[in-house]
């Protein structure tokens, strides 16, 4: 159907359209007009892709010169294959609409595993290797070589790229990962430089936060995106903990080690070199003396992204004298690699901060602060002199240098923690050094000062007002959204006791407790007899699921569940996890009903989506609070007092219940669905965790269902399953959950739509 | 009696019946019983009549077995003989207990199988009255080539019975008692062994090495509850063990499930992520020495058991699946042993493009356009497309044609304006509809008597199954040629010629009975 939103002519692909879908995409709409930054929230399963889709790429056909590009991030890359494919649809109800070829380009870009063709290196599993492989065979002075030496292997599909590829423009149409591969193939061009190449002319890119997000990455892949661009992170629930892992660096006695190899055989090869070709050493010195003119250049045209790594003031300098030439900068290097060994070698935990540990260095050692900032540049620069076939081995070197690039540049926000040994096992040591970031407006910081709009938006982004204040940044627009519903088909209740009046908890004092584990068992028991097919358990942690599904097995708790359904536990290993999750949809598909055991925070909830059958219903043991004890937490939750006036227990819970309602949301996709949502905790019931769920579980969790047995939960998810199990048709939503255009131009039904939005 | 030629595989004596003291024969078909000093069995029951046999326990004072009939009956038998009464127990028990499967099987599968034809099929049911039970023709003849070709229909047919899974609790059903004597005793039925057997091929493959040559089925069970591989919450302590070949084998079908990774790519964990964090990144701690040294060995039994879970559900629900399968493709047995048979790459990409649609498509969204049709099932496509064959015209209409004719004649009649101008004069009109009603000038011919409303309905029922039966016995008849082995030979020339007598002598009761009638 073709929408009015305020002005603007949506073409949206479907006949019919939820309420919330059109509210949402007109906060969006008043988004772009002010170029500003916006927070949405709407319920997973209500079409939010799509209505981002539709608006954005109606705006960019409005003003194509306001809005240039849209860069759509999403976590997973089945998540950026879904995208895709409703972009496609969309595209094609443009083209049957409108009846003009769709002149858009928009593409799908992931790492090297997911789009090599080149059938040696694409056969590799993992990303790493392939990414390495793929090095040894384009690197240029690999190229160069070949030029002189044709046996030298080159990969034929670049080559091809290289020389014809960026001439001709890839054809308007939609490309998703697989698509791209096939052009490719026809072609006979590499798909991954192709889409590298061609995301700088596509009107939508479609790729995962860490293109734009981790400065490592960003620097190779998203420097040159326009600033007219409208950025859109999707799923952005956990944004600030990619932001932080981005940013932070852990370092062990292995990777000096093999940090040691490394610079052993950048001596040799300097050596070598020196007696063979010295011209090229000196060649390099000669562009260090110059400076990072260039970066500077770019920078200042405002096409660049700014690196974190690469601040600015560095590129006015040259690099320092005392690190310019080749063995200068490995002697240097040495240096710092001793200096780490001997702060390895501690027997208690110590902490300090970046300018405490940069003092420190300077006085044992006599390493200044600012060599240690160009680190990084300097030592790029000579793996490209040195033509270091495969980067990958270099990998600990590469770390090291990161470290001291960051260390030297960031006075805030970041703290050093050199542990002896693991928490759990005192007695073997380990010493593990964490330099972790604490701000995670660190690493998004240039995506805001950059972009024109950025939009941050999920299924779960409760309390909406915390995501700007921990990132940093000021929206025009926050608005949470419900989900309107012709049947309640959520049902949220929250266990608190057992049938023994035990009360249920997984805190910390009473979780290994002999009768909190039996009823969570009980629980699970009464629920496997009455919930038809597929039912999803979260734990809070690996450990503990270890443990009770230990102690179900003792008490016999598990036999009887057998009884009603097949039992699929997650694993640490994600293969085996997978096959486990395989066989679940199976059991659920044939009709024999599964129950998988699973943790929050693990890779199944936050990345697998359980439609209808496959979960009808999901429960939460306990409240899936992060490990407390770490000292990097600790770390984290002190800056965010001092810096952004959270309290540690306002962060806590707020990130204990983001995973809880990404769990439990994990069950409803849409409005055909249904499923129960246990919360087998009685602390949820508390107001200041219920007050954290989003809005759209909020509203139905009635005061009647706050704090249940297991029988009363037993007797309201019997009544909650019959009536949903009652036929549901199109008539029953029309005019309440579900629009045709007649009625959603009707003046009281814009009203009511108006109260969907809620303004945070 | 028969029995003289029977082959007695066992001889007890001394075995009480109701009372009364006798002795007990076991032989090839059947088990049988007679009282002392008589020689007539006043006990014999076919082995495939008997369902199970029980025992009583060990403890009690009388020494009793029973057997359960199919039928619901039960005999109970008392072994009286003293000191050897157990043994003699015993050995009745054992050579049961080899025996009764094997006539377990093949009797009930075919009397069921028959039973199902019959209630399924009215014709049948009738023919088999008209032919077998009025003695035409033998039972075993009337079935003789009527099996085969049925259970080739059969497997064809889709309306064949579900097959049952396997509970996933089984081996939770099997609860150890204690004997009061420090020891455990488990229940073992045929339909648990069974489960078992089907979960787990490579413990009935070693039953099959091993019972009854190296161990009796008592032991091998006793060693089979002793194993790590029963239970495998327990590490292995090493101790030469049948089953931890079994345990090894697991693995090995484990891993390589594993490796084979999933077919649908949506959960693929290991390709969720896009990019991962390289080594030394991020917050989380680095599990460098996750090796076992550092675990407990409580946290590595927590594991098995999770494994085990995994791998017990996955066999469960495999057993279930291959059931299903297992007619269509033995090649693949191997295959599928592990419970996961891989299509090739190939399909892998159309997979992944469904489950992408599917995965997008909101359905209460889109029109009506859209809606899912449910595909058609046809049991014999030919018979769908060409319909009865007509002798001389070779012309077809295709579908195509038909629904363009349709179309057509929908488009017309959309179309349709009656032209007021020129139509017929009610005159005209009027004497048509009476020449065309019944009694009319032109519906002489209509009102003829149809043979069905001169012949009483009995007699037409009758007529029918003669007819059927008359066609089964031509069937007979014409299936001896060409005449190539003796016992073909022998049909026709004996009975073959009986039956059609038989048949024809009916016809002539029938036909007089018919005439006297008329009369």
């Amino acid at each position: 159907m073709k929408l009015n939103i305020e002005g603007l002519l949506v073409y949206f692909p479907y006949d019919y359209i939820y309420p919330e879908q059109y509210s949402y995409m007109l906060e969006l709409k008043r988004t772009l007009d002010a170029k500003g930054h916006g927070v949405l929230e709407m319920p997973s399963g209500t079409g939010k892709t799509i209505s981002l889709l539709s608006l954005i790429v109606a705006y960019q056909k409005a003003y194509p010169l306001e809005v240039t590009k849209l860069v759509y991030c999403s976590r997973t890359v089945p998540e950026i294959e879904k995208v895709v494919e409703e972009l496609r649809k969309l595209m094609d109800y443009y083209a049957k609409q409108t009846g003009v070829k769709n002149d858009f380009l928009a593409l799908a870009l992931s790492s090297r595993k997911n789009l090599c063709i080149h059938p040696e290196v694409s056969s590799l599993r993992f990303g790493k290797e392939v990414d390495g492989k793929c090095h040894s065979l384009t690197a240029s002075y690999i190229r160069a070589q070949h030029h002189s030496n044709p046996c030298q292997p080159v990969c034929q599909f670049f080559e091809e790229f290289d020389a014809v590829g960026r001439q001709v423009p890839i054809p308007p149409g939609i490309f998703n990962l697989d698509d791209l591969k096939d052009f490719g193939r026809r072609k006979g061009w590499c798909p991954y430089f192709l889409a590298r190449y061609a995301i700088l002319h596509a009107n939508i890119v479609v790729y995962s936060y860490h293109y734009l997000l981790d400065p490592k990455i960003a620097d190779l892949v998203s420097k040159e995106l326009a600033k007219k661009s409208v950025v859109v992170f999707d799923e952005a629930h956990n944004i600030d903990n990619v932001c932080i892992d981005s940013m932070s660096v852990n370092i062990t006695r292995r990777t000096l080690d093999r940090c040691q190899t490394n610079v052993e055989t950048l001596q040799n090869t300097i050596s070598r070199i020196k007696e063979t070709d010295a011209a090229k050493l000196r060649e390099e010195y000669m562009r260090l003396v110059e400076g990072l003119k260039e970066a500077n250049v770019a920078r200042e045209t405002d096409i660049y992204l700014s690196n974190p790594v690469l601040p600015d003031e560095i590129l006015q300098e040259a690099v320092p004298g005392s690190i310019r030439t080749a063995e200068h900068f490995v002697g240097f290097i040495k240096r710092f690699l001793e200096y780490l060994k001997a702060r390895l070698r501690i027997h208690h935990v110590v902490q300090e901060s970046a300018p405490q540990f940069l003092k420190d260095i300077y006085e044992k050692v006599c390493i200044d602060r600012k060599p240690l900032r160009f680190c990084a540049e300097r030592l790029r620069s000579l793996l490209r002199t040195l033509e270091i076939a495969d980067i990958a081995d270099f990998s600990a070197i590469t770390l090291i240098s990161h470290f001291a690039t960051l260390v030297s540049t960031y006075s805030k926000g970041f703290t050093i923690i050199i542990e002896p040994f693991e928490d759990r096992t005192p007695t073997i040591a380990n010493p593990v050094l964490h330099f972790s970031c604490m701000d995670p407006s660190i690493a998004i910081k240039p995506v805001f000062g950059r972009f024109q709009s950025v939009i941050i938006t999920s299924g779960t982004l409760s309390p909406l007002d915390i995501y700007p204040r921990i990132l940093d940044f000021r929206p025009v627009t926050m608005a949470s959204f419900t989900m309107t519903l012709a049947r309640t088909c959520l049902c949220p209740l929250i266990v608190g006791r057992g049938n023994d009046q035990v009360a249920m908890t997984s805190k910390f004092e009473t979780r290994e407790d002999f009768a909190v584990i039996r009823n969570y068992g009980n629980l699970l028991l009464e629920m496997s007899a009455i919930v038809p097919d597929g039912i999803v358990a979260f734990f809070t942690s690996y450990i503990y699921m270890e443990n009770i599904v230990a102690s179900w097995y003792e008490q016999g708790i598990l036999e009887n569940i057998q009884r009603n359904k097949l039992i699929f536990i997650e694993t640490q290993d994600a293969a085996e996890t997978s096959m486990a999750l395989e066989k679940y949809q199976e059991a659920c598909e044939n009709g024999r009903g599964a129950i998988l055991l699973s943790v929050a925070r693990g890779k199944v909830s936050e990345g697998i989506d359980f439609v209808h059958h496959f979960g009808r219903a999901v429960i939460m043991f306990g409240v899936p609070y992060v490990y407390t004890q770490s000292r990097i937490l600790k770390a984290r939750l002190e800056y965010l007092r001092d810096q952004f006036q959270i309290r540690e227990n306002d962060f806590l819970t707020f990130d204990a219940m983001r995973h809880a309602a990404q769990c439990v949301g994990r069950a409803i996709r849409g409005k055909t669905d249904y499923g129960l949502m246990i919360f087998a905790d009685k602390r949820y019931a508390r107001a200041d965790k219920r007050g954290k769920l989003p809005r759209w579980i909020q509203e139905h969790l009635t005061d009647g269902s706050l704090n249940l047995t297991i029988d009363e939960t037993v007797q309201l998810s019997k009544h909650f399953l019959r009536q949903m199990a009652q036929p549901f048709r199109r008539e029953d939503q029309l005019g309440l959950s579900l629009l045709t255009l007649e009625q959603l131009q009707s003046e009281d039904m814009l009203q009511k739509i108006a109260q969907i939005a809620q303004q945070a | 009696m028969a029995s003289l030629s029977e082959e007695v595989l066992l001889v007890v004596k001394r075995v009480r019946q109701r009372k009364q003291d006798g002795t007990l024969y076991l032989m090839a078909e059947r088990i049988a019983w007679g009282p002392e000093g008589k020689d007539r069995f006043t006990v014999s029951h076919l082995y495939a009549d008997i369902r199970c046999q029980k025992i009583s326990p060990d403890g009690k004072a009388k020494i009793q077995l029973q057997l359960i009939l199919h039928t619901g009956e039960s005999t109970t038998f008392h072994f009286s003989n003293g000191s050897t009464a157990l043994k003699d127990r015993d050995a009745t028990k054992e050579l049961l207990q080899q025996l009764l499967p094997k006539f377990k099987k093949k009797a009930n599968k075919e009397l069921e199988e028959k039973n199902r034809m019959l209630q399924e099929d009215p014709v049948l049911f009738q023919l088999y009255k008209d032919l077998v039970v009025s003695q035409v023709i033998s039972a075993e003849e009337f079935w003789a080539n009527r099996l085969s070709l049925n259970t080739v229909e059969h497997s064809l047919s889709n309306n064949s019975k579900q097959e049952v899974g396997i509970s996933a609790a089984f081996l939770a059903d099997i609860r150890p008692q204690t004997d009061g004597c420090n020891g455990l005793r488990y229940n073992l039925t045929s339909d648990i062994i069974e489960s078992i057997f089907r979960t787990y091929p490579t413990v009935k493959q070693k039953y099959a090495e091993n019972v009854p040559h190296n161990l009796t089925e008592k032991e091998f069970w006793t060693r089979f509850f002793q194993s790590h591989y029963f239970h495998r919450d327990r590490i292995s302590t090493g101790q030469q063990d049948i089953f931890s070949e079994c345990a090894k084998q697991d693995e090995k079908g484990l891993n390589s499930m594993v490796t084979q990774g999933v077919k649908n790519p949506m959960v693929d964990l290991l390709s969720l992520e896009d990019k991962t964090l390289d080594e030394g990144y991020g917050t989380a701690t680095v599990p460098t020495t996750s090796n076992s040294s550092n675990k407990s060995l409580r946290e590595n039994s927590n594991s098995a058991i999770i494994k085990r879970f995994n791998h017990h559900s996955a066999m469960v629900l495999a057993a279930g699946l291959r059931k299903a399968e297992a007619p269509s493709d033995q090649a693949s047995e191997t295959s599928s042993t592990d419970g996961n048979s891989r299509d090739s790459d190939f399909f892998q990409l159309p997979l992944k493009k469904v489950k992408l649609q599917e995965s997008i498509e909101y359905d209460d969204l889109q029109g009506d356009s859209g809606r899912k049709t449910i595909a058609l099932n046809l049991k014999k496509s030919d018979r769908y497309s060409h319909g009865p064959i007509p002798l001389q015209s070779q012309h077809y209409t295709t579908s195509q044609d038909i629904i363009n004719s349709i179309s057509i004649i929908q488009h017309e009649m959309r179309n349709y304006k009656p032209r007021l101008t020129q139509v017929m004069s009610s005159n005209a009109a009027s004497s048509a509809i009476t020449a065309l009603s019944p009694g009319g000038l032109l519906m002489q011919g209509g009102a003829q008597q149809t043979i069905n409303q001169l012949v009483p309905t009995d007699v037409q029922i009758e007529l029918k199954h003669l007819y059927t039966a008359a066609g089964e016995l031509l069937r007979h008849f014409w299936s001896c040629f060409p005449v190539n082995t003796p016992f073909l030979e022998d049909k026709l020339m004996g009975h073959l010629e009986e039956m059609l007598q038989a048949a024809y002598s009916k016809f002539q009761v029938w036909q007089t009975r018919r005439m006297m009638r008329k009369t």
